[in-house]
């Protein structure tokens, strides 16, 4: 019986409240959660998280512009299988010769086609009972993929090429499956139509406070409040490429290192901020704007 | 039950058919939906596949369950107070607590906090509660008490709901949303507290509980006010607003990103050698390189208008893909040359412009409207020859189609190459174009 209990999140992990209800209908429904939103806001982390806070199994597969359905699933290793097969037929000629040393097949059977079946993280998944299957950035891979995972999805059966056998769970024990996005390219409405959505908004000010709190414990409140104050200012002046969590807490990362006064004073100045900005148009773009107005920026980001 | 509900929702452009009422029918007997809140959530994931979608949604279940109808551009909070549910709801409210002394804008807080109360709102009160009241528990309080009470009696009464058969729990659930229509009758059958919430009829009980604005109130508020949960008029012209959208047609035009195939001559060259053994050999077929010239009309005041956006726009879809943008200027039309510059000072000669690469895909950007004698046999040759060259050749209009038939040098050159309304849905005409014509090797 796989797990339909509301999971809030842990220690490690801040799970909006939104998202956790979300998740939790989509387990008891037995659907795919499909996951959208800004890069940077969690999306993969919910699976993992979720799978270590209950010690329950993940499998991951990340979608890559290669992706296909057989590595998904399951293909059949035919080079493997032509290999053995000439393997008996040396052998046998071996023996008619009276040598004998013999070529080795691994245990493999050529008469057991499931020998050769080489199992994707779909059926791992579905083979253990409440397990977690993480689809990763399913907005990268070929036009065809999303379609081709369709026919599984809805009828939570898998048939394994050549061995012909069937791996099927039930709607008990499907796993929790999450699908991430970041809608580099629209998914086929039908293939949607499968899965339970949800987007994720940008988090606010109080709900990053949280965040924070959870990745960095021992962090200074003070710090905290001038970073985020910086961080939401630099998000509101039209960037390219707007930093996002991961690049806030990474920027953290870098700051906590410092005294609290120190800490300040980088954040107030921007130091470290190839850790939030990604393109040389944003950097000049802010230099700009640290540079013109240094004392509005100043004023903007000290807390009162 | 709920019949007319995928036809109401499709009145907002919202995908909805027989399977979202499964669907919900599945979340109602799995225990999902209890309260009005619950139900936004549940049809919010089965209904709502991208974030556009969140602004007709939010509408769209505004007018099916609560009859609250939200206009073009209003916002939630106004919606609300003028609705006639919510009129009923506050008289209600106000007879409930008749020595409340708060303003209208607390008053919609409390009624969304109500429509958007969910179970799992409910639990968290409760265990939360629970957790107070054992530390406190050497403070006996006659308040704390109470409300403990009541909050057990809560979950007693939840635990009682999911014993309603199905059936009559949907026909509770459609009674209560026509409750809406019809004229009230005072007391306890409004959506939120009297009927699907698990708080059941009446009673001191459902006001022990109060979520204070956190849930899914302010959710649709801030989807109400924020265009970016609307979806993107396809047929304007572009700007600042859809301007993604236009970027996502021009996506189109990237061919298919590298992929393996079987290499059928060096299989069979291969397996000959091994004697027979025919493993297959793959290749990777190479990605073909995107190039893409602009040829922009920024003369005249016609264009000014557009020039940024445009510029904008091709200048996003570089940083986004690596490849070879040219951009070029013309006034009003082309004739033995183009400009590399803005301000038209750099000429560069159609004989050296039609050397380039033909692969190039050429986007001619301009309203093709000038006096007629400008048009003269020079130009149209000059249009001539750039198709020939360039068979990926369109031209981007920004003049909205209706006007085209009245102007004439638009309809000659309109014969020469291909013209498309600078939209997002004229764009990706235009690429679909573009990709018919195929490959000129």
């Amino acid at each position: 019986m796989a797990d339909k209990t509301y999971w809030t999140g842990s220690d490690k992990y801040h799970c909006d409240k939104d998202l956790a209800q979300v998740f939790h209908i989509s387990r008891t429904l037995g659907m795919p959660l499909l996951i959208e939103g800004e890069p940077g806001t969690g999306k993969t982390e919910l699976p993992i998280q979720y799978a270590r806070d209950l010690g329950l199994e993940l499998f991951v597969y990340p979608v890559g512009s290669k992706s296909n359905v057989e590595q998904f699933v399951a293909s059949f290793d035919h080079v493997k299988y032509l290999r053995d097969s000439q393997v008996e037929i040396l052998n046998a000629q071996r023996e008619e010769k009276g040598l004998a040393s013999k070529l080795t097949t691994g245990g493999r059977q050529t008469e057991n086609m499931s020998d050769y079946v080489v199992k994707g993280p779909a059926v791992n998944a579905f083979l253990s009972p409440n397990s977690v299957l993480l689809i990763d950035e399913i907005d990268k891979a070929p036009r065809e993929f999303p379609n081709d995972l369709l026919y599984a999805l809805s009828h939570r059966k898998f048939i394994l090429p050549e061995s012909g056998e069937e791996i099927s769970v039930s709607e008990e024990n499907m796993p929790a499956i999450v699908i991430t996005s970041n809608r580099e390219q629209e998914l086929p409405t039908a293939f949607k139509g499968r899965c339970i959505y949800h987007y994720i908004h940008f988090p606010e000010a109080d709900v990053m406070r949280d965040i924070i709190q959870k990745h960095f414990p021992q962090i200074e409140n003070k710090i905290v409040d001038v970073a985020l104050d910086v961080f939401y200012h630099l998000r509101n002046i039209g960037l390219e490429r707007a930093p996002t969590t991961r690049e806030l807490l990474n920027w953290l990362k870098y700051i906590k290192t410092y005294s609290t006064e120190e800490a300040i004073q980088k954040i107030e100045n921007i130091e470290g901020v190839g850790t939030l900005i990604k393109t040389q148009g944003d950097l000049e773009k802010i230099q700009r704007h640290v540079l013109r107005d240094p004392d509005d920026f100043k004023r903007r980001s000290t807390p009162n | 039950m709920f019949e007319s509900l995928p036809a109401r929702f499709r009145d907002y452009d919202l995908k909805a058919d027989v399977r979202t009422l499964l669907l919900l029918r599945r979340s109602i007997e799995r225990g999902l939906i209890k309260t009005l809140g619950d139900m936004y959530n549940v049809l919010r994931g089965i209904i709502v596949k991208d974030p556009e979608d969140m602004g007709p949604y939010t509408k769209a279940y505004y007018a099916y369950f609560l009859n609250i109808d939200i206009e073009n551009g209003e916002s939630l909070h106004d919606a609300i107070v003028r609705s006639e549910t919510f009129r009923n709801w506050r008289e209600d409210y106000l007879k409930r607590h008749p020595d409340l002394d708060i303003d209208l804008e607390e008053l919609v807080n409390r009624f969304l906090d109500e429509v958007h109360l969910t179970t799992y709102d409910i639990k968290e009160i409760i265990s939360g509660r629970e957790l107070f009241d054992k530390n406190d528990a050497d403070q006996p309080d006659d308040d704390g008490g109470n409300l403990q009470e009541a909050a057990r009696k809560h979950l007693e009464k939840m635990a009682d709901y999911s014993d309603i058969p199905l059936e009559e729990l949907l026909e509770r659930l459609e009674k209560i949303r026509d409750q809406q229509k019809t004229n009230h009758s005072g007391g306890s059958h409004w959506v939120g507290t009297g009927g699907i919430s698990p708080y059941g009829h009446g009673g001191a009980a459902r006001d022990g509980i109060r979520v204070g604005g956190t849930g899914g109130g302010k959710m649709a508020r801030m989807v109400m006010g924020d265009r970016k949960y609307f979806p993107v008029d396809m047929d304007s012209i572009i700007n600042d607003n859809n301007v993604d959208a236009a970027l996502a047609s021009l996506k189109g035009i990237i061919e298919e990103s590298p992929y393996d195939k079987l290499d059928v001559d060096t299989t069979i060259k291969e397996g000959l050698k091994r004697g027979g053994l025919f493993l297959p050999e793959m290749k990777n077929v190479e990605d073909k390189k995107l190039q893409v010239i602009l040829l922009i009309d920024n003369g005249g005041y016609s264009m000014d208008p557009y020039i940024i956006t445009i510029r904008e726009l091709f200048k996003k879809m570089k940083t986004r893909f690596a490849h070879d943008l040219e951009t070029y200027y013309f006034h009003n039309t082309i004739y033995d040359r183009v400009f590399s510059d803005v301000r038209r000072s750099k000429p560069v000669f159609i004989d050296r412009f039609l050397k380039k690469d033909p692969n190039y895909k050429v986007f001619i950007i301009g309203d093709a409207s000038m006096a007629p004698y400008e048009l003269n046999k020079q130009s149209l040759r000059t249009y001539l020859k750039i198709k020939k060259k360039f068979k990926k050749t369109v031209w981007l209009n920004p003049e909205p189609k209706r006007y085209w038939h009245h102007t004439f040098t638009l309809n000659i050159i309109k014969q020469t190459i291909d013209m498309f309304p600078l939209t997002p849905k004229g764009i990706e005409e235009a690429v679909q174009e573009m990709n018919r014509r195929g490959n000129n090797y």
